[in-house]
C-alpha cells in the first residue's frame, strides 16, 4: 500500500531541503543536546518530518480540546458548586441572626408583661436560642474564617444567655437588678453578636458573587479550547488537501466534527447553566436574602417596640431605631409581596401588626403606659403578638421555600456539568486518537 | 394581675431588704469630717468601661455644670433652703398640669427603695413614687391615673426638667447650689449620705481602695464625689446606676458608690455586699422642678407640710425605709423669689 507514492514528492525543495545533509553527520563528538536536536531535526526533516509534526499538531490539538473543555466545565460546575455551598452558608448566619433577635423580641416582650414570664415566651425565647446554637454548630464545619466569627458569637450567645439567666434569677425573687442584667444582655447581643453576623453575611455575599464570576470565566477556557483545536485541525488539513491528492483525510474531519459538536454542544449546556444560575441569583438568590432582612429587622423592631416600653419616657431611640427598621421590612415586603402566597400574606400580617403598633404608640404618647403595655404584650388574636406570629410564619414559609428553591437551583444548573466535562475529556481524546490515525495513514502512504 | 399569686415573695423583698439595712443608717454627724479628710489626691482616671448604654443621649458631662451661686453654699443650711410654702393652689404650672389631666414626673426604676419597677407585679413602687402620688392626689383630688411616669437615669433629671418633659423629678435627687442654676427644688424631704458598697469581708474603708475599681452613675453626687475627693479611685461610669451592680457582680468593679437609698437597695439584693458605714458626704433630696414654676414648688413646700402634720410622710417613711433614724428633715425657707 505504500506503493503508490507520487514521485512529485522531491519536487518542493523548500527550507527542509537544506536540513536534509543534516543526516550523515555522524563523526562529531556529539553533545547530548546536539544529539536530541539532531535526532528531532532529522524526525521533522522532509515531507514525512511534516507529516509527523502534523500528527503531533493534530493529536494535540485534540487533547487541548478535550483538556480545556474539561476545566471549563468542571470549573464552573466547582464554581457553582461554591456559590450554592456559600449561599447555604449565607443563609445559614442569617437564620442565626434571625433566631438571635426572635428570642431577644420574645424575651424583652416577656419583660414587659411583668411577673413570671408567659411560658409561651419562654418556649419562643428557648428554641431561637436552641435553633441559633444548632445552625452556629452547623455553619462553623464550612470555613476556617466563619467558624472563627462564629465561634466568637458563640462564645457571646453564652455570656448573653448567662446574663439572660441572671436576669430570670433576679426576677423571679422580685429584684429589680433582673432590669438591669437583661438591658446588659440585649445590648451586649446588639453591640457584640449581631454586628459581627452581619459583618459575616456580607464576607460570605461576597464569596458567592466571587463564585459566581469565577464560573463565568470559565467560558474563556472552552473558547479557547475549541479555538485552538479547531484552528490546529483545520490548517492541518487545508495543508494536507495541499499535499495530497485526497481534500478529504476522514479520521480527521471526523475529528474536527467530534470537537466541533462536543465543543458547541458543551457550550450550549455551560450557556444553559450560567443562565440557569444567573437567574437564579435574580431570582431566589435575592429572594432569600430579602426575606431574611426582612425577618431580621421586623424581629429585631418588635424587640425595639417593647424596648421603648420599658424605657418608659426615655425609649425615643429604640422607637427611632424601629420606624427605621419596619420601614425597610415595609420596602421589602411590598417587593417581595408580587412572589408568591406566602410574601403576600407575611406583607399583609405585619401591616396589620404595624397598625397595632401605631396604637401602642398613641397610648404611650398620651401617658397611658399600662395600655400601651398590654396591648404590646396582648396574646389574643388581634394583638401585637399574634399579629406578627403571623408574619413570622409566612415569611418563614416564604423564605424556607426560596431558600430550598435556590438550593435545588444551583443544584441542577450544575448537575449536567461534570457528565459532560468528562464527555468533552473523552471526545477530545477520541479526536485525539482519530487525528493521530488520520495523518499516520498518510505517512504510511508516503513511505 | 399575677400579684396575688406571689404576697410571699413581695414581702420578702422588703424584709430582706430591711434587714440588710441594718445599723448603716447613721446620723450623718461626722460628715462633713469625711468630705473634708480626703482632699488632695493625685490624680485619677477614668476608665471607659463597658458603659453599658442603652441609645440614650445624655450624660451631663460635670464639667459643664456652671458655677453655684453666691450666697449659696453645700456647706450648711443655705443650699436646702426653699420657697416658702403656699396654700395657693393655681399659678401658670399648676394650671397647665392640671390642663394636662396628667402630672408628667421622672423617676427612677431601678432603685428598690425609693424608684423600682417591682418585677413581679410590674408597676412602679418606693418611696418616692408614693411621694410623687401625694402631689398627684393634691392637685387631681386622686393619683388614679394621673401620674405620666418617665424613667430616667440620673444624667437625665436635669435636662428633662429644662425641657419641660417632665414637671416634677422625684428620684433620690440631692439638693445643692449648683443644681440650684439649673433648676429649682422643694424643700428637704429626706436626708440621705453617700456610702460604698464592696464584697463582704473585702474592705473596710474607701480609704483602702486607691487604685481600685470603683462605679458610680454619670450625672450624680457619687461621680462628683469620687472626681473630688477620692481621685485616686479609679472610676468606672455607667449611665444606669444598676449597671454598677451588674459590674460588682460580675466582679468587673470592688465597689459601688452612691446614696445609701441607692446602695442599701443593691446590698438587700444581694447577700454578698455590704455597705460599708463610712458616710461619705450628706445627700439632702428634694424634689426637682422646673426653675419657673415657683408655684409648682410653692405648693409641694405646703404639701410637705401637710404631710408632716398629718403623719403621711412618716407612714411612706416606715413603709421603706424604718430603720432610718433620721425624721423628716426641718425645712429652711426664705429663699428669694426670682
Amino acid at each position: 500500500m505504500a506503493a503508490t507514492a507520487p514521485p512529485a514528492q522531491t519536487a518542493p525543495a523548500g527550507p527542509p531541503a537544506q536540513s536534509a545533509p543534516a543526516g550523515p553527520e555522524v563523526a562529531h563528538p556529539p553533545h547530548t543536546w546536539q544529539v536530541v536536536t539532531g535526532a528531532v531535526r532529522a524526525a521533522f526533516a522532509g515531507t514525512p518530518g511534516r507529516l509527523r509534526l502534523a500528527g503531533i499538531v493534530t493529536v494535540v490539538a485534540g487533547l487541548v480540546f478535550g483538556l480545556f473543555a474539561f476545566v471549563a466545565a468542571s470549573t464552573r460546575a466547582g464554581a457553582l458548586s461554591n456559590a450554592r455551598a456559600d449561599a447555604a452558608q449565607l443563609v445559614r448566619v442569617q437564620t442565626i441572626r434571625t433566631k438571635l433577635v426572635s428570642a431577644d423580641a420574645s424575651l424583652t416582650n416577656a419583660f414587659l408583661v411583668g411577673g413570671l414570664e408567659p411560658p409561651a415566651a419562654r418556649a419562643a425565647y428557648q428554641a431561637g436560642i436552641t435553633a441559633a446554637s444548632k445552625t452556629l454548630a452547623d455553619a462553623s464545619g464550612d470555613n476556617t474564617h466563619d467558624a472563627v466569627v462564629l465561634a466568637e458569637v458563640n462564645d457571646v450567645v453564652t455570656r448573653y444567655t448567662g446574663l439572660v439567666e441572671s436576669a430570670r434569677a433576679n426576677n423571679r425573687l422580685g429584684y429589680p437588678l433582673g432590669a438591669a442584667y437583661l438591658r446588659q444582655a440585649t445590648d451586649l447581643l446588639r453591640t457584640d453578636a449581631l454586628p459581627p453576623l452581619g459583618d459575616l453575611g456580607t464576607s460570605v455575599q461576597h464569596r458567592v458573587d466571587n463564585a459566581y464570576s469565577s464560573s463565568a470565566n470559565a467560558t474563556a477556557w472552552l473558547v479557547i479550547g475549541l479555538v485552538i483545536a479547531l484552528i490546529a485541525l483545520i490548517a492541518v488539513q487545508v495543508w494536507l488537501a495541499g499535499r495530497m491528492r485526497r481534500v478529504f483525510n476522514l479520521p480527521l474531519v471526523l475529528a474536527t466534527a467530534v470537537v466541533l459538536v462536543v465543543g458547541i454542544v458543551l457550550a450550549g449546556v455551560m450557556a444553559w447553566s450560567q443562565s440557569k444560575a444567573k437567574s437564579t441569583r435574580d431570582g431566589a438568590y435575592f429572594a432569600t436574602l430579602e426575606l431574611a432582612t426582612a425577618r431580621i429587622d421586623a424581629f429585631d423592631a418588635k424587640s425595639a417596640e417593647s424596648l421603648t416600653l420599658i424605657a418608659r419616657g426615655q425609649g425615643q431611640a429604640y422607637d427611632a431605631s424601629f420606624d427605621n427598621l419596619s420601614a425597610n421590612v415595609g420596602a421589602i415586603l411590598d417587593d417581595a409581596g408580587k412572589n408568591g402566597d406566602n410574601e403576600y400574606a407575611a406583607r399583609q400580617a405585619f401591616i396589620a401588626y404595624t397598625t397595632v403598633h401605631k396604637n401602642i404608640r398613641a397610648l404611650d404618647g398620651k401617658g397611658n403606659w399600662d395600655e400601651a403595655v398590654a396591648l404590646a404584650t396582648n396574646n389574643a388574636k388581634d394583638g401585637a403578638n399574634a399579629r406578627f406570629g403571623t408574619f413570622d410564619a409566612a415569611s418563614g414559609k416564604a423564605l424556607d421555600q426560596s431558600s430550598g428553591q435556590l438550593r435545588h437551583n444551583l443544584s441542577s444548573a450544575r448537575s449536567p456539568l461534570l457528565a459532560f466535562a468528562w464527555i468533552a475529556l473523552i471526545a477530545g481524546v477520541a479526536a485525539a486518537v482519530a487525528a493521530g490515525l488520520g495523518v499516520s495513514t498518510r505517512l504510511r502512504e508516503y513511505r | 394581675m399575677t400579684s396575688e399569686r406571689f404576697p410571699a415573695e413581695t414581702t420578702k423583698v422588703r424584709r430582706r431588704g430591711s434587714s440588710s439595712r441594718r445599723g448603716s443608717w447613721l446620723i450623718l454627724a461626722g460628715a462633713a469630717a469625711v468630705t473634708a479628710l480626703v482632699a488632695g489626691c493625685s490624680a485619677g482616671s477614668t476608665p471607659t468601661l463597658p458603659t453599658v448604654a442603652p441609645p440614650s443621649t445624655s450624660s451631663a458631662p460635670p464639667a459643664s455644670t456652671p458655677p453655684a451661686r453666691p450666697g449659696c453654699s453645700d456647706d450648711n443650711t443655705t443650699r436646702v433652703e426653699s420657697y416658702d410654702p403656699s396654700t395657693v393652689t393655681t399659678g401658670p404650672a399648676l394650671e397647665r398640669i392640671k390642663r394636662a389631666g396628667k402630672l408628667k414626673v421622672g423617676v427612677s426604676a431601678d432603685n428598690l427603695l425609693f424608684g423600682y419597677r417591682n418585677p413581679i407585679k410590674g408597676t412602679l413602687e418606693g418611696f418616692d413614687i408614693d411621694m410623687v402620688n401625694e402631689v398627684a392626689k393634691t392637685i387631681f383630688g386622686s393619683a388614679q391615673g394621673r401620674v405620666q411616669y418617665v424613667v430616667e437615669n440620673f444624667a437625665q433629671r436635669i435636662p428633662d426638667l429644662q425641657a419641660g418633659r417632665v414637671d416634677l423629678v422625684a428620684d433620690i435627687m440631692t439638693i445643692n447650689c449648683i443644681r440650684w442654676n439649673q433648676i429649682a427644688f422643694s424643700a428637704e424631704y429626706f436626708h440621705a449620705g453617700q456610702q460604698i458598697l464592696v464584697r463582704r469581708n473585702s474592705y473596710n474603708s474607701i480609704k483602702q481602695m486607691n487604685g481600685k475599681k470603683v462605679c458610680t452613675g454619670a450625672g450624680s453626687t457619687g461621680f462628683d464625689n469620687l472626681v473630688k475627693n477620692y481621685k485616686q479611685v479609679q472610676r468606672v461610669v455607667v449611665n444606669d446606676i444598676s449597671d454598677c451592680m451588674v459590674l460588682f457582680q460580675q466582679g468587673a468593679v470592688e465597689g459601688v458608690i452612691s446614696d445609701n437609698t441607692v446602695v442599701q437597695g443593691f446590698a438587700a439584693q444581694d447577700p454578698y455586699a455590704v455597705v460599708l458605714p463610712d458616710l461619705l458626704s450628706p445627700e439632702p433630696y428634694g424634689l426637682g422642678i422646673n426653675k419657673k414654676d415657683v408655684d409648682l414648688v410653692r405648693f409641694v413646700n405646703n404639701l410637705l407640710e401637710q404631710m408632716r402634720a398629718d403623719g403621711d410622710w412618716q407612714r411612706i417613711h416606715d413603709k421603706w425605709v424604718r430603720s432610718d433614724k433620721n425624721g423628716q428633715p426641718q425645712p429652711v425657707y426664705g429663699r428669694a423669689l426670682p
